[in-house]
């Protein structure tokens, strides 16, 4: 499921400008195809979690950088960490 | 029966707005899914306590918890997904990054091997085949033809039918599907193509089938009809005494076949007498029965 920009805002709920600086800091990025911006279920999420942070965690620009960067490493080490096990049990396939 | 939410949040009821904000976001700092990745019971509390925060955070809402108008089921959040689930789901996309253990990759051994070969395989992931429906009609599939698809996001797919395709048939335009990553290349986009019914063709193998009326005079006497074919109108003898039934063969002008060839199309004729009575017809035929026997229902009935 993809959505446009159009489409993201409204599932979203944010508004141009939050999205516009949001796409600024790389905070989203989304794919660019020949049709436009489409935006994934992934992106959707992430865009929740900003919000989270943002909103219910008080957390101010600076911090979302640190934190979005902290966790696409973690999630990085957890898909390598995956790639380990399916070694280990000798699940080549996965490897 | 969900929980009193002055006790999920662990604060009293006579608690300020900013102590109850501050104690949800001790928990939620603590509990959030996406922040516990691999954590599959945080997410239930945390549910809990955002379902809390938002009833108590709302002072209207609030209120009307208290006065007992609104119970704590109102205080459940409605189901949305958590990032960690596509961020772990293995697809590739543009955030995860591989700095947390680059180092590890740098060294020799199986380790590194097997961490740069993952890498590798995610970096350079084909982009997805998507698939499309594409109706035609019945004289495009025997002539070949043209056509666009409208896709979702708008865009257009130009689709070139290939002469003498048939109902069902998948078409694979290479590179036409979703984006890959890296290297990885596009997937493809498989069109399945549907021919439409045509009510004067039919189509059996490479030759196609037609059924054509002729007049008596036609059936007794032969001559020249006009029939159709996918590729246009063609002018056939009909021979002297054919019958309903008879069936005479355009060579060639059925469906096309690999390497140039082409089946035939088969015209079935069918004998069709004029739609009135006709009293001349009738008187000559009464004449000319005289005297003969033949039963055309013989050996047969």
């Amino acid at each position: 499921m993809t959505l446009n920009k159009q489409e993201f805002l409204i599932s979203s709920g944010l508004r141009v400008q939050t999205l516009e600086f949001w796409l600024e800091q790389r905070w989203l990025i989304p794919t660019e195809a020949a049709s436009g911006t489409q935006f994934s279920d992934a992106d959707v999420a992430r865009a929740h979690l900003i919000r989270d942070l943002k909103s219910d965690l008080g957390v101010n620009d600076e911090g979302i950088d640190v934190i979005l960067h902290l966790i696409d490493q973690l999630h990085g080490v957890r898909q390598a960490f995956a790639l380990v096990r399916a070694a280990f049990d000798g699940d080549s396939r996965k490897v | 029966m969900a929980k009193n939410p002055y006790d999920v949040l662990g604060v009293s009821s006579s608690a300020s707005a900013a102590e109850i904000q501050k104690a949800y976001r001790k928990l939620a700092k603590k509990l959030h899914p996406d922040l516990n990745p691999g954590d599959k019971a945080a997410e239930e509390k945390f549910k809990e306590a955002a379902g809390a925060y938002d009833l108590l955070g709302d002072a209207d809402k609030r209120k009307r918890f208290d006065n007992g108008e609104i119970d704590a089921t109102a205080a459940e959040r409605p189901q949305h997904h958590f990032y960690r689930d596509y961020a772990d789901a293995g697809d590739q996309h543009a955030y995860t990054s591989g700095a947390g253990f680059a180092d590890f990759m740098d060294s020799e051994g199986a380790f590194a091997d097997l961490l740069r070969r993952g890498q590798r395989a995610r970096a350079n992931r084909r982009g997805e085949d998507l698939h499309y429906r594409l109706p035609i009609e019945f004289v495009e599939s025997i002539s070949g033809a043209t056509k666009r698809i409208t896709l979702p996001d708008g865009g257009t797919l130009e689709v070139k039918i290939p002469p003498g395709l048939v109902d069902g048939q998948v078409l694979r335009l290479k590179g036409k599907g979703a984006p890959g990553a890296g290297k990885g290349g596009s997937g493809d986009a498989l069109i399945e193509v549907e021919v439409m019914p045509d009510r004067r063709f039919t189509r059996d193998g490479d030759n196609i089938l037609l059924e054509v009326p002729i007049s008596l005079t036609e059936a007794v006497l032969g001559g020249q009809i006009r029939v159709p074919t996918p590729t246009g109108d063609v002018t056939m003898a009909v021979p002297k005494g054919s019958n309903t039934g008879t069936t005479l063969r355009l060579r060639g002008k059925g469906a096309p076949r690999r390497g140039g060839s082409a089946g035939d199309e088969l015209v079935k004729l069918t004998i069709v007498l004029p739609k009135s009575p006709d009293p001349e017809l009738e008187a000559f035929v009464e004449n000319w029965a005289k005297g003969k026997e033949f039963d055309p229902r013989e050996g047969t009935l």
